[in-house]
């Protein structure tokens, strides 16, 4: 039987994030937190191979010990069972120390085959910590992956990797990591069955003692802010004359002449 | 602990890379030097910059370009670089997470702007996050200090023809366990969008495929490219997958874009935060778009895009 680990990131809601357009200051205020939504991407990927050819999954995230309610979430999503690699100071990691504390969490406590990891979380959007992760514990990797096939009882996948030149093709023997892109499943929405299922599996956690050393960070994040956004905000109505204003408004700015053709 | 390196998939991403390069070649006082897996650059790579070129040896049949990692990681051992750039397609970000695992060194990816500390020979390095909401500025303890930069953040080094330097032949061994099965190259439909003066983005509000009849007589009168947000290229596949724009996809800079339909998630404005003039037409007036917009029209797509291809039709004599 397959053994598959998938990783995913709790994450702030960027859509709540508000800012102060005067000081570019960032307004957490009341911001939710989710599943990166890449990450859901990779779960439901996971849970596609436990129905397929009947894979036992592990979902393991690292945060700090208030993100607990992240695990019902994943859960509820199909996999077997969670890893919660928790420390209070396990916030704002650079994807070095992530991508070190799984490898250190995983390696020799958890049995596994594959690991799937999302295309980049929502908040940083690094996206180091997979391939990183596949060279820490020694692994063959492969990302951008659009589309997975195992042939069971051979010890490889096959993953269709979309490029900017085009499609690769490769073989990957196991044990392996892959980072998947949106484009390989649609990831279902938990029913009320399952969320309430999602109560009654395992949950192992892991604490920064028994992980031994982790190196880094090696970034330190000096500024954060508000990405500047100076639009005029005019607007028109939909009728004729709106048209015919706003269609004036961009040839005034001279972004359109002319003749262009 | 020094000098600058650059490697990058492709030929034209070296060359754009090699600019900022050599400015941090020079303010520091440390040589330049970029990869090349073809020899034959080597002359173009030193006329537009580089004091060194480290040919790569070729790749075994059925090797990926990641197979270079190990090759990459044995000559930052041996020469110790303190810079190293790396151009942020798929490949080469996949290519320097696992160099700076390898290297036990920090990696600023999809670097956005690059300046040294004043007096100093550290990189202040920027990039987005949050979407594309926030902008970061981070220092790497480590070296190299090392980014992948997004292609077309650069403009391309200035070519000097007398120049000269240095070429190095590579010899440490690639390997991979990954391995090729096939390739299929992408036919571009169209025009590079990211060297469009004006752009027609599709977005989710465009709610079907005939109305992208509507949507290409606009681009036709304007004569613009159509681009699109990434779940038409994805879900939708109305549109190929090198039109869409954002964070993850294209970033563009043209004079004017045009957002159809566009909700405007923070995701994709990432992509077209740089344009000159941004107009928006959407049903939804709180639509974000509107926020990240010069002008913009509420209403129907229907009704306004045939009035726009009128009036812009007749002042444009299209």
């Amino acid at each position: 039987m397959l053994n598959i680990i998938t990783c995913f990131k709790w994450v702030i809601d960027e859509a709540d994030i508000k800012a102060d357009a005067a000081t570019r200051k960032l307004l957490f205020g009341r911001a939710g937190y989710k599943i990166s939504a890449y990450d859901r991407h990779a779960i439901e990927e996971a849970v596609r191979f436990q129905e397929q050819h009947g894979a036992s999954v592990a979902a393991v995230t690292v945060a700090p010990p208030s993100a607990k309610k992240c695990l019902k979430d994943a859960l509820s999503r199909g996999p077997d069972s969670a890893c919660f690699v928790n420390d209070p100071s396990f916030l704002d990691l650079d994807p070095s120390q992530t991508s070190s504390i799984l490898a250190a969490a995983v390696r020799g406590r958890i049995k596994f085959d594959l690991i799937i990891c999302g295309e980049g979380s929502d908040d940083l959007y690094a996206q180091q910590v997979g391939p990183a992760l596949a060279e820490r514990l020694g692994i063959p990797c492969a990302t951008c992956v659009s589309k997975l096939t195992y042939a069971e009882d051979e010890k490889h996948i096959i993953a269709e990797r979309r490029l900017d030149d085009g499609m690769e093709t490769v073989l990957v023997p196991l044990p392996a990591l892959v980072s998947v892109l949106p484009g390989i499943n649609t990831p279902r929405i938990p029913t009320l069955k399952e969320v309430l299922g999602a109560a009654k599996k395992e949950i192992f956690n892991v604490a920064l003692e028994e992980l031994g050393d982790i190196p880094g960070p090696y970034l330190k994040t000096v500024e954060v802010v508000a990405a500047a956004m100076d639009r005029r905000g005019i607007r028109f109505s939909a009728d004729e004359e709106g048209v015919r204003s706003a269609v004036n408004a961009l040839f005034k700015e001279g972004v359109l002449s002319q003749g262009v053709l | 602990m020094d000098g600058i390196w650059i490697f990058a998939e492709r030929q034209e991403q070296t060359l754009e890379l090699l600019n900022p390069g050599r400015s941090l070649a020079d303010m520091m006082g440390v040589k330049l030097a970029a990869f090349a897996a073809d020899g034959g650059l080597a002359p173009e790579y030193i006329a537009h910059g580089a004091d060194e070129v480290f040919v790569l040896p070729p790749l075994l049949p059925g090797q990926p370009l990641e197979s270079y990692v190990a090759v990459l990681a044995d000559e930052a051992r041996k020469r110790t670089p303190g810079v190293f750039l790396i151009g942020a397609t798929p490949r080469g970000k996949e290519i320097a997470a696992r160099l700076a695992a390898r290297l036990n060194t920090g990696l600023c990816s999809g670097c956005t702007g690059l300046h040294l500390r004043d007096g100093s020979n550290v990189l202040e390095m920027e990039r987005l996050m949050f979407g594309g909401k926030a902008v970061q500025k981070v220092l790497c303890s480590a070296r190299p200090q090392m980014a992948t930069v997004l292609p077309g953040t650069f403009e391309p080094a200035v070519c000097l023809p007398d120049r000269k330097g240095v070429v190095v032949e590579v010899h440490s061994a690639s390997s991979s366990e990954v391995r090729i099965v096939s390739r299929s190259a992408r036919h571009r439909e169209g025009a590079d969008v990211t060297e469009a003066k004006i752009i027609v983005c599709v977005g989710r509000g465009v709610e079907s495929e005939e109305h992208m009849e509507r949507v290409r007589e606009l681009a036709r009168v304007v004569g613009g490219e159509i681009a699109c947000t990434r779940p038409i290229a994805e879900e939708c596949q109305w549109l190929p997958e090198e039109v869409y724009l954002g964070i993850s996809g294209k970033r563009v800079k043209p004079d004017l874009y045009i957002g159809l339909g566009v909700s405007g998630q923070i995701q994709h404005v990432a992509g077209i935060r740089e344009s000159k003039v941004i107009f928006a037409v959407n049903r939804d007036e709180n639509a974000p778009i509107f926020d990240a917009a010069d002008y913009g029209i509420v209403g129907d797509m229907c009704r306004v895009v045939p009035l726009l291809i009128d009036e812009l039709g007749r002042l444009l004599k299209v």
